[in-house]
């Protein structure tokens, strides 16, 4: 398997390894911004945290419908404790994202890529 | 409400399915922080005792039930990496999850399915009774997928995938096992209807097709468990380190032409069952 490796590792194109590194960290932080409240499903993202804080801005904090990620209503008691939550997970899973990226973008050899 | 995970493992001649199931079902109650059960026959277990591995399966599992080993002419075709061999599949008893399980809300596993992540707690309070896999991405690319990755058959139903699934024990839910174990039942049947190959059985084509029937013969593929990220049969994995790092040799044309990649922290449907049991020693100390 050593000789298998090494085989590998010479074939190995560096974009290649690069773009599934880059897919697979993908994957990962997408995994992060998976929010289940309340019995719904909601992908965090930006039209998520913008339309929650146009609500808050409006006045609308408690006992709020919002449509998740499968479509169905959610009733969300308190939204300013829901904005808080999704704001908090989706700026450290993008810090995470953007520091892991910088990682990969750094490593110049499939070696080193392997090696994050 | 108790929640727990289920993985069924019937070994077969050439395949240690409970030596797989105990990995999973280790990673499983490791960062899911649930209760999991082993699904086993006698003579499996016996071959725990043997094999000296037992002991770590009582440590692991919060139950192990033993069923009587289905009799199946089923047989798949295993690679491992450039390598493959026709091997009998006992599988054929996954319909039955549903009065085995001992949990209210079940994580139902295929024991490949390596969970790294609490990405799955998130499904556990979702307000629907059935919750399967909807698609799967690869590693690599999904230029790698064919049509039957995505559907039953050339004309046939959208395939959803049994690897992961999450059910409400209720009478709703039941009723979706009842005609899983019905399509197994007539499956030559149902492959006629469907029009897919009905000479190897599917757990995959079982489930979706009774969700099809049971949805109004409709597809409603959005309320799903995530995509399986997914490591094909012809992608080997080489090692495990001690911080949880997998890493693979991945053939980019299902040729014996690979590339490498490494993956931490993220759950993986790992095809290649020879390449885990290879690893079994280094992926025994993450759980």
């Amino acid at each position: 398997m050593e000789e298998q490796l090494k085989k590998a590792l010479d074939f190995s194109n560096y974009r290649q390894t690069f773009s599934i590194q880059r897919r697979t960290l993908k994957e990962k932080i997408e995994a992060k911004l998976t929010y289940g409240c309340n019995g719904g499903i909601f992908k965090i993202d930006r039209s998520l945290i913008t339309f929650v804080q146009l609500l808050i801005d409006q006045g609308r904090v408690s006992g709020v419908p919002l449509i998740d990620a499968n479509d169905n209503p959610i009733l969300i008691d308190n939204l300013e404790t829901f904005r808080d939550e999704i704001l908090d997970r989706y700026f450290t899973s993008t810090l995470e994202y953007y520091e892991q990226y910088q990682d990969l973008k750094k490593s110049r050899s499939v070696e080193k890529l392997l090696d994050l | 409400m108790n929640c727990g995970a289920l993985i069924f493992a019937h070994n077969s001649r050439e395949v240690d399915y409970a030596l797989i199931a105990i990995i999973s079902g280790g990673l499983a109650r490791k960062h899911l922080n649930v209760p999991v059960t082993l699904i086993t026959d006698a003579s499996t277990e016996a071959w725990m005792k043997d094999s000296g591995t037992y002991q770590k399966a009582v440590e692991v599992f919060d139950k192990i039930i033993l069923v009587e080993k289905p009799k199946t002419t089923n047989a798949r075709r295993l690679h491992d990496g450039a390598s493959n061999k026709t091997v009998p599949f006992v599988n054929t008893n996954r319909s039955s999850a549903w009065d085995l399980t001992p949990y209210d809300r079940t994580l139902l596993l295929d024991s490949d399915f390596l969970i790294f992540s609490d990405r799955l707690n998130e499904y556990w309070s979702v307000d629907d009774d059935f919750l399967i896999a909807g698609t799967v991405t690869d590693i690599y690319d999904q230029k790698r997928l064919g049509y039957h990755d995505r559907y039953v058959s050339d004309t046939g139903v959208h395939l959803f995938w049994a690897t992961t699934v999450m059910f409400t024990k209720n009478e709703r839910s039941k009723s979706l096992f009842d005609m899983i174990d019905y399509v197994k039942k007539n499956y030559e049947y149902y492959a006629d209807i469907f029009r897919f190959d009905h000479r190897q059985f599917r757990n995959d084509i079982a489930f979706s097709v009774a969700k099809h029937i049971l949805d109004g013969f409709t597809t409603e593929a959005k309320i799903t468990l995530p995509p399986l990220l997914t490591a094909l049969d012809k992608d080997i994995l080489v090692s495990v380190d001690t911080n949880g790092k997998l890493t693979f040799l991945v053939t980019p044309n299902s040729d014996s032409e690979f590339c490498a990649a490494t993956i931490k922290n993220t759950d993986l449907h790992i095809m290649n069952k020879q390449s885990i049991i290879r690893n079994a020693e280094s992926l025994m100390t993450l759980i």
